[in-house]
Order: C-alpha cells, then structure tokens, then sequence
C-alpha cells in the first residue's frame, strides 16, 4: 500500500485506510480513487498529489546537527515584539479585559510601525523565504522542541507547517500562470492558524486547526 | 471568579436571570457586570442551557517553563514570518490587480496569525505572566524613541506587577496559614494532655499521668517553634499590645453571646465557666495595659492568681472577688 500526499496542504491519501468519510473505503489504491476526489483538508484535486517518497530518508536527513544553526541569543524584532503584543491583547479579550486589550494594542501598533520595511518587495522574494522555512526552519525547531517534549511548540509549529506549505502552493499556483484559480472563489483565514482557504464558501471547520468556521474571516476583493 | 457571557453562544432562554443572587446578569450591555457579580457564585453558568455562560479567574498560575533553545528555534521562523508579512503586505499595496491584492492582503494575515502563535509558544502565553512582566520592564528600560507609548507599558507593568505579587504572596501566607492552624492544635493538645493527665493522676494511673505530662510539654515544644516561625512573637511592648487586644476581644466579643447562649440552653456548668472567663479577661486586659503604660518601670510587682476562675491580682484579697474563693488558695506569680 502506498501514501500520496497532497502537494497543497501536506495532507496525506493512505491507501491502507482510503478516505471513509468520502465514501472511499480502506485498501483503495489511488488509481482507483474517482478523479473527482479532491483533498478533504484544502479541497485541491487529484492531479495535485504526488506519490509520498520514502519518509526515513527526510526524517534522517533532518536530525543531523541541526542544533548549530540556532541562534546564540534571544532576541525580537520589532515586528516580532507586534505580533507578541497583538496576540497579548487577543488573550486579553478572550479574558473579557478590554482595558487591559487596549494596553497591549497601543504597544503592538507602536511596534507594528517601527518594523522595518523592506525595498518593494516581489513574490519571488517572498516565496524564497518561505523557501527557507519549509526546508530548513521546520526542521530545526520540530528537532528541538520534541527533544524538550515541548508538545504546545510543536503543536504550533505542525500547523505554521500546513499553513505554509498551503501558501507555497497558492504561490506556485499564481507563478504558473493559474492566477485565474482565484475566480469566482472566495478567499478564508483562520484567525486561529493562519490556514487560507480558497472555495466557494466558508469551511464548516478549518481544514488545520478544526476551528469551527465562524472563527474563519473572509478577505474582501476591491472592485 | 467572575461570569462571562458569550454572546455567540447564548440563546437568550434567560434562566441566567432567573438565578442570579444580585441581578448582576441582567444588564443593557448583555455582559455580566463584573462589579455585581458573586466570585465563584456559578449559579448562572449551571443554568446557562446553551453553555454561554462561564467563569474567568482573576488569578493564574505560573506558566510552564519554555527552554532557551525552543524559544530560539521558534525564533527563526516568527523572524522569518514577520517579514513574510510584512513583504505580502507591501505587495498587496503596490499590487495592481485586486485579486492580487486580495491574496497578498490573505498571505499577510496569515503570516501575522502564524507569528502570533509561535511566540505564543516561546514563553508570551499568558498576558499576566512573569515572562511578560519582564519583557515589558526591559523594552521600557531600552527605548528611548518619544513616540514609545511608555504610558501604555507603565500601566501594564503596575498591574502585572500587582497580580504576580499577590500569586507569590498567596503561596507565602498558605504557609504561615498552616503555621498558625498548627499552632492552634498543639496549643489545644497541649491543655488536653494536661486535662487528661490530672484525671489520670485522680484515678491513680501514675504512668498514664506522667506520660501525658511529658507529652503535654512535647505539644507545648512544637506549638512554641510554630508560633515563632509564623512571625508572632514581637517585642515586649508589641506582645503586651497584642495581648491587650486578645483580651479585650474575648470579654467583650467572644464571651457576652456565648454565656447567653448558655442560659438560654440552660446549661448552668457553662454559664459558670464562661462567666468567670469573661470577667478575669477583662482584668488580664486591665493588667496587660497598666504594664505596657509601665514597661519601665523598676518597682518589682507580684501577681496572685486564683486557681478556680483565674481572676489576676496584685495584693492577695480576702476572697476572690469574682468567683468567692477564699484568698488563701491565690498562688504567687
């Protein structure tokens, strides 16, 4: 029996369990999934899976000293100490502390604009960083964290994973020409992990993280 | 403890109403004011049919410690999504298209959200937290720019401040709590085991007797050691001040109720007791003030005590004039 995985999402089709759920039933082999089927997490289609290449190889590869590429000290970014501000406040409105919310906004705002910026920035060098995270980043730190038994780090970092390979292939899509992908498609993020999703309408739960949808916010288009 | 309402969840079958002790869920607003609402009270949250309502602790406890090297690990990627939102919010700006904008606009969010919870995991959980507190205390010690909102980081530092002293206070004083719960059970076993060692002493069980002496002094040892550890014992003048107020507390508080609760039961041994303690604390509380007014005084000064109601005085009366004993029996302090 083999895997494919889903070259959006990093969902992964195992022949040996099928897909119940989609009435496809255990010991399904992929030449014999409908070409109808599309990925249950992102919804991308059969021709977006690839055969899973043998996965002990990758996991051995990714163990070797990853441990001397952390960096000596601990420090944040502007633009990191926003986004650690911002999050504060989002706990402190999950706390129903709305004074103490406006405190931790005022911070990230102040923080936000202090970022730096970087010179007219295109989707190549975009996609290049996120590059960098997928084959490298990820890596290290799910490493590091498992060797601490941090379960909420790699909890974090498993959905970061999913959200990131889903914008890659988001940006695979516009940079093969299928920008067209976006038409007539409404577009989602998960205000929980990140998760973007493209379709016609709001998931009843996020493919990533099983937030339920309303917790999914729409990103308008102008004109 | 407090109630909160989610307003997504409730159903407004308002049996919320219904129970609430101070009317503090029926508000214009459709939050639960906090200033009304009974700490830990949960009679709304159990009647809530729809789950809407629960409660929020003012107090949390220390967070799980995250190691410097998950934190530098995270580190690399929240770094590396923070640019990744920042480079897709500028190409959503200088997009010319809107679908190209609406997807850098996405692409954007998204890294934000992703930032955002990773950070979360390197230490920034909790908003009350320690960790937190000392970030804020080094960012307001290293900026320097005017437009820092430095009002906005003094104000969360004084309250986190606050809420961590008061969780580290807590944990102090269950201590000193438990010193004095202590001291409290041995001061009683110590006048139990002298009780039970005179009755032994009456019926002629002189090891028995002697045992509950020996192990009478034993409480008395541990009571002394729990007392001192909590801090109790003061200077002289304090202690005679705090034994001023103990007295005047049980003559004048303590004791009225319970020796007319006696009489209403009827139960005249109880009256009796009560009564000649409540009289002799106000004579000890009397004693108690006339040496801390005195403290330095030189003159010696002798105490007689009168072994039936324990009534104080300084010159051996005919007969006590509390309890009727003749003055004969005082013993000599």
């Amino acid at each position: 029996m083999k895997k494919y995985i889903c070259s959006v999402c990093g969902y992964i089709y195992d022949e040996a369990s099928g897909y119940p759920e989609g009435n496809i039933p255990p010991g399904t082999v992929w030449a014999d999934v409908p070409s109808s089927f599309v990925c249950p997490l992102c919804g991308a289609s059969k021709a977006d899976f690839n055969e899973k290449e043998d996965d002990r190889a990758k996991t051995s590869s990714s163990t070797s000293d990853s441990h001397a590429s952390l960096p000596e000290d601990i420090s944040y970014t502007a633009a990191e100490l926003s986004a650690v501000f911002s999050n504060l406040a989002k706990g402190c409105e999950k706390q129903y502390d709305s004074e103490m919310a406006d405190l931790y906004k005022e911070l990230a705002a102040y923080y936000n604009l202090k970022s730096e910026k970087i010179n007219k920035p295109d989707l190549e060098s975009l996609e290049s960083l996120l590059q960098n995270d997928l084959s490298t980043h990820f890596a290290l730190a799910n490493d590091v964290a498992a060797g601490k038994h941090d379960r909420g780090a790699l909890r974090a970092l498993k959905w970061a994973e999913k959200v990131s390979l889903m914008i890659r292939s988001l940006l695979n899509k516009v940079e093969s020409g299928k920008a067209d992908f976006l038409k007539e498609k409404n577009v989602y993020v998960c205000d929980i992990c990140g998760f973007i999703y493209v379709g016609d309408e709001k998931p009843e739960i996020c493919p990533v993280c099983k937030v339920p949808g309303m917790k999914m916010t729409q990103v308008g288009r102008s004109a | 403890m407090h109630a909160v309402r989610n307003i997504r969840l409730c159903t407004k079958d308002c049996l919320c109403l219904y129970v609430c002790p101070t009317g503090a869920t029926d508000t214009e607003t459709g939050q639960i004011d906090a200033q009304t609402c009974l700490s830990g009270c949960r009679l709304c949250v159990d009647a809530c049919p729809s789950h809407a309502i629960s409660l929020v602790p003012e107090e949390y406890p220390a967070q799980q410690e995250t190691s410097a090297d998950v934190k530098k690990a995270l580190g690399i990627l929240s770094k590396s999504k923070t640019e990744q939102e920042i480079a897709a919010f500028e190409i959503e700006e200088a997009a010319k298209t809107p679908r190209a904008k609406q997807l850098a606009k996405a692409i954007g969010m998204s890294n934000r959200i992703m930032a955002e919870d990773l950070l979360r995991e390197a230490g920034f959980m909790l908003p009350q937290s320690g960790e937190v507190l000392k970030l804020l205390n080094s960012l307001v010690e290293s900026e320097t720019s005017d437009d820092f909102p430095a009002e906005a980081a003094e104000k969360l530092i004084q309250k986190l401040r606050k809420i961590n002293a008061s969780m580290e206070e807590k944990t102090m004083s269950k201590t000193t709590d438990n010193l004095l719960e202590a001291f409290a059970g041995e001061a009683q076993a110590n006048r139990k085991y002298l009780a039970f060692s005179r009755k032994a002493e009456q019926e002629g069980h002189l090891n028995a007797a002697r045992l509950f002496r020996a192990a009478a002094d034993a409480e008395t040892i541990h009571a002394l050691k729990h007392f001192e550890v909590a801090g109790k014992i003061g200077s002289t003048i304090e202690n005679l001040k705090s034994g001023v107020e103990g007295e005047t507390h049980e003559y004048k508080e303590m004791y009225p109720p319970f020796v007319e609760q006696a009489e209403a039961e009827g139960n005249n041994a109880a009256v009796r007791t009560f009564t000649f303690a409540m009289k002799a604390e106000e004579v000890h509380a009397g004693l108690y003030q006339e040496a801390m007014d005195n403290l330095d005084n030189q003159e010696e000064i002798f105490y007689y005590l009168c072994p039936v109601c324990g009534n104080i005085e300084k010159v051996v009366p005919g007969k006590c004039p509390i309890c009727g004993v003749s003055g004969e029996k005082f013993i000599k302090y």
